[in-house]
């Protein structure tokens, strides 16, 4: 566990606290009820706020999203109907020692997942050398063999990606998921300062919270150190699935706010090995793809035939090092569930440093001994299949019945190979603003990185939420929500 | 430097709102005519909605109620000005990366009023009002397209979208009120003359240049030929030739079609004679089919031109 990531509840004043306390740690009170000091200013706001002003305050919220169409579509029911995703009122306060570790630990976990891509898309040498299994890496599906050999730029291939972070019980933070295609949600973190600024403006002023507003100036120079030098000016585009799919209000927010052309496969056009785009005074050279269409289908020639969401001959392009794709198509391998077990070795191998953010304890269900012990305890552990995401496909053991555990048993011994299992950790929990109550509801952290020629943590994250109450799953997909996560800067602390 | 996909986007959200304004309108006149129960007024309103909705040949004021709602709220009639605007905003949505955030809440703005449950409240309580608000919206919303859009490339083929819908639609307007004069009762009726004034934006603007002794001639040389009035068809095409006439690039020859259309048809509503618009073969029709020439000329000059042509150099 990090030694920095004990807040100590020093200078906390003896408040009433909104809620008991639970098992899990709190970011606001402490257990014996004490409030953390950086929460002072904050708590105050929200003592004195009358429960009428806290519920206008979130309709103003829900409006202004409504308005700007940050929205996301749901499908069902013959007709789609879009959806804002539920934002909650209160930021969650991250001192600034806390960030310093976290951003620490996510460059360092990074560094080496990038060399380690460049390893296993060159001489494999961790695998020759048996830190890692080679079976486990060739067979996984999101391992490209299209990309042997291919030179990627600094090394980076993976550009974007967005950690999935965890307070433990004692508020030391883990690594569960690194994210390495192209995680959205950075425009909720964006849309949530915007909020945030306008709901809490008396103490945003003064509690000197570092800012996020740079991410689209920052991904911009991250994309164009990736272009080769003989193209001093580098056209930038991002590549959409188009308005239907679920992250396109985020892909339309970033170009806008980069100032570069956001395409669509049809946009794209490849012609004697150099990818273009179509204008309305004809073709015009593309640079770099910041694209937000998974691997499969980016094109159609080399990878799934059926995809209209990519050009024919991109992949060429790209292995003639005419155009940039970012992240650089097969990352995926190195956030595969079974893969992630390995990443401490991983950045010991590399890097020859012991890992800052612990991972969370996981079990590989391919080996039969670990098997045995999953299977004699399924109801601590939360079972995972190897390559769902979005909390589908998992098992919660302490929250299913006998019944689902056993069927979801048989499904594990038929294919041991595709699951994990980690222990259930009890997810920290923030005040959130739950049907006109203050109420804990568990959270993760979700912090955005860029890597290009050098690697930026973003000051700030996306703090999810499960809106249900006791639920530990924050995706939005399964009635999760977010809110808005201030780090504050160093200066915090002086008096 | 604008992408094929994003012009036509742009082009076809000024296309809509024009039409969604446009019908709104359309309704508006025809539900105060119903109201007055000047049937004469109501017959040639509804003649104009005929090619939009098909309603009875019953001038009854449920009848108009029931037609008006159709061409306002029902989202399975394509000209409706729900469907209009619900395509318009759709092709805002996917280039909302090029449009400002003032148009694009504009609009979405406008989108989610008409789509919500209270629309049909609002509709059946007060129709005048509805569509009122309704028009005053999409005047806001142009007006945060002129005040925020930078006047570029983008902002031209939205209101080359905005131009050549609307001279189409006063054009047709004119055709179903005036073409065929002999089969129908000449629209002498002062009421009936007001309210085709009032379908075209009209009725305020007229008056200021040939006070209220109305003639049908004067009537229709305003909104053909003036050279002011925004609404008027000589003015509309005269914004879509500047509009083609910048967008063009210089030197491209096999370029210079939709601009040479909207130029010569410019001229001759500049210099046409007021005698020469009636009757087959005469003005009227030849302003829709050098519209659809015009439209047809954008698309292969700006968006779906063949690419071996258009490589760079």
């Amino acid at each position: 566990m990090g030694k920095t990531a004990k807040i100590k509840a020093v200078g906390a004043s003896t408040v009433a606290p909104f809620y008991p306390h639970e098992d899990a740690y709190d970011d606001m009170f402490a257990a014996d009820g004490r409030l953390r000091a950086h929460y002072a200013q904050l708590h105050g706001r929200m003592s004195t706020l009358s429960a009428g002003e806290l519920a206008d305050r979130q309709r103003a919220l829900e409006q202004s999203f409504l308005l700007q169409g940050i929205t996301f579509t749901v499908y069902g029911g013959g007709e789609a109907t879009e959806r804002i995703i539920p934002t909650d009122l209160f930021p969650r306060i991250i001192p600034a020692a806390e960030w310093a570790h976290i951003d620490a630990g996510l460059t360092q976990r990074l560094r080496a997942l990038n060399c380690f891509l460049a390893d296993i898309y060159g001489d494999q040498k961790i695998l020759t050398d048996g830190v890692v299994p080679r079976e486990l890496i060739l067979s996984a599906p999101s391992y490209r063999r299209e990309m042997a050999g291919i030179y990627v730029p600094h090394d980076a291939y993976v550009n974007v990606s967005g950690a999935d972070l965890i307070r433990g019980e004692d508020g030391g933070f883990f690594v569960l998921e690194d994210n390495l295609r192209v995680p959205s949600g950075v425009s909720y973190m964006l849309a949530n300062r915007d909020a945030a600024k306008r709901t809490f403006p008396e103490i945003f002023g003064s509690a000197r919270v570092r800012p996020v507003e740079r991410y689209p100036d920052l991904l911009l120079a991250s994309l164009k150190s990736m272009a080769p030098e003989w193209r001093p000016e580098p056209q930038v585009v991002v590549l959409t699935p188009g308005i239907y799919n679920s992250a396109y209000y985020e892909h339309a927010y970033l170009a806008r706010l980069m100032g570069v052309p956001l395409v669509e496969g049809r946009d794209l056009v490849v012609h004697d090995n150099m990818a273009y785009m179509r204008t309305t005074t004809g073709l015009r050279v593309v640079d770099v793809i910041y694209r937000r269409v998974d691997d499969d289908f980016i094109d159609p020639l080399t990878f799934r035939r059926d995809s209209g969401l990519g050009a024919a001959g991109l992949f060429n392009v790209y292995r003639a090092g005419n155009v940039v794709i970012a992240n650089a198509p097969g990352t995926g391998v190195a956030d595969d569930k079974a893969v992630y077990a390995y990443v401490p070795d991983i950045i010991h191998y590399f890097l020859g440093e012991d890992p800052i953010l612990p991972n969370v304890k996981t079990f590989l269900c391919r080996n039969p001994v670990e098997l045995d012990h999953v299977l004699a305890n399924l109801d601590k552990f939360v079972v995972k299949a190897v390559g769902a995401s979005g909390g589908f496909g998992m098992l919660v053991g302490p929250h299913a019945s006998a019944v689902e555990r056993e069927v979801f048993a048989a499904r594990l011994k038929a294919d041991p190979a595709n699951y994990v299992a980690q222990p259930t950790i009890h997810l920290s929990t923030a005040p959130c603003l739950v049907e006109g109550q203050i109420e804990p509801r568990h959270v993760d952290l979700r912090p955005f990185l860029l890597a290009g020629a050098e690697i930026t943590v973003v000051p700030g994250a996306l703090t999810r939420v499960a809106l249900r109450r006791g639920s530990l799953v924050v995706n939005s997909s399964q009635g999760g929500g977010s809110k808005d996560t201030w780090v504050l800067s160093e200066s915090e602390t002086a008096p | 430097m604008m992408l094929a996909r994003v012009a036509d986007s742009l082009y076809w959200i000024g296309r809509y709102v024009e039409r969604a304004e446009h019908h709104s309108r359309l309704c508006d006149v025809m539900l105060t005519a119903a109201l007055d129960q000047n049937l004469a007024a109501v017959s040639v309103a509804r003649r104009a909605i005929s090619a939009f909705v098909d309603a009875e040949d019953s001038l009854g004021r449920e009848v108009s109620f029931a037609a008006a709602h159709t061409l306002v709220l029902d989202r399975g009639n394509r000209g409706s000005v729900v469907a209009s605007l619900s395509r318009a905003r759709e092709n805002a949505r996917q280039v909302r990366d090029q449009i400002t955030t003032e148009t694009w809440e504009r609009l979405n703005l406008l989108y989610l009023r008409v789509i919500s449950a209270s629309a049909e409240r609002a509709f059946a309580r007060g129709p005048a009002t509805f569509l009122q608000s309704i028009i005053a919206d999409l005047h806001l919303f142009k007006g945060a397209v002129d005040a925020t859009m930078s006047h570029g490339q983008g902002w031209r083929f939205l209101l080359l979208g905005v131009y050549l819908e609307r001279a189409q639609l006063i054009a047709r307007l004119l055709t179903v009120c005036f073409g065929d004069q002999s089969a129908k009762t000449p629209l002498e009726d002062h009421m009936t003359q007001v309210s085709v004034l009032r379908m075209a934006c009209a009725l305020e603007p007229y008056l200021r240049v040939y006070t209220a002794e109305i003639h049908t001639r004067n009537l229709l040389e305003f909104l053909l030929f003036d050279e002011e009035f925004p609404h008027s068809v000589r003015f509309s095409i005269k914004r879509m030739e500047d509009h083609l006439t910048t967008l063009a690039q210089p030197g491209a020859a096999d370029r210079s079609r939709p601009e040479r259309l909207a130029a010569r048809l410019s001229g001759r509503l500049e210099f046409a004679d007021m005698d020469e618009t009636l009757g087959p073969g005469a003005l009227l029709s030849t302003v829709a089919q050098e519209c659809s020439a015009i439209h047809d000329a954008v698309y292969e000059t700006f968006i779906s031109y063949p690419l071996e042509q258009r490589l760079p150099a």
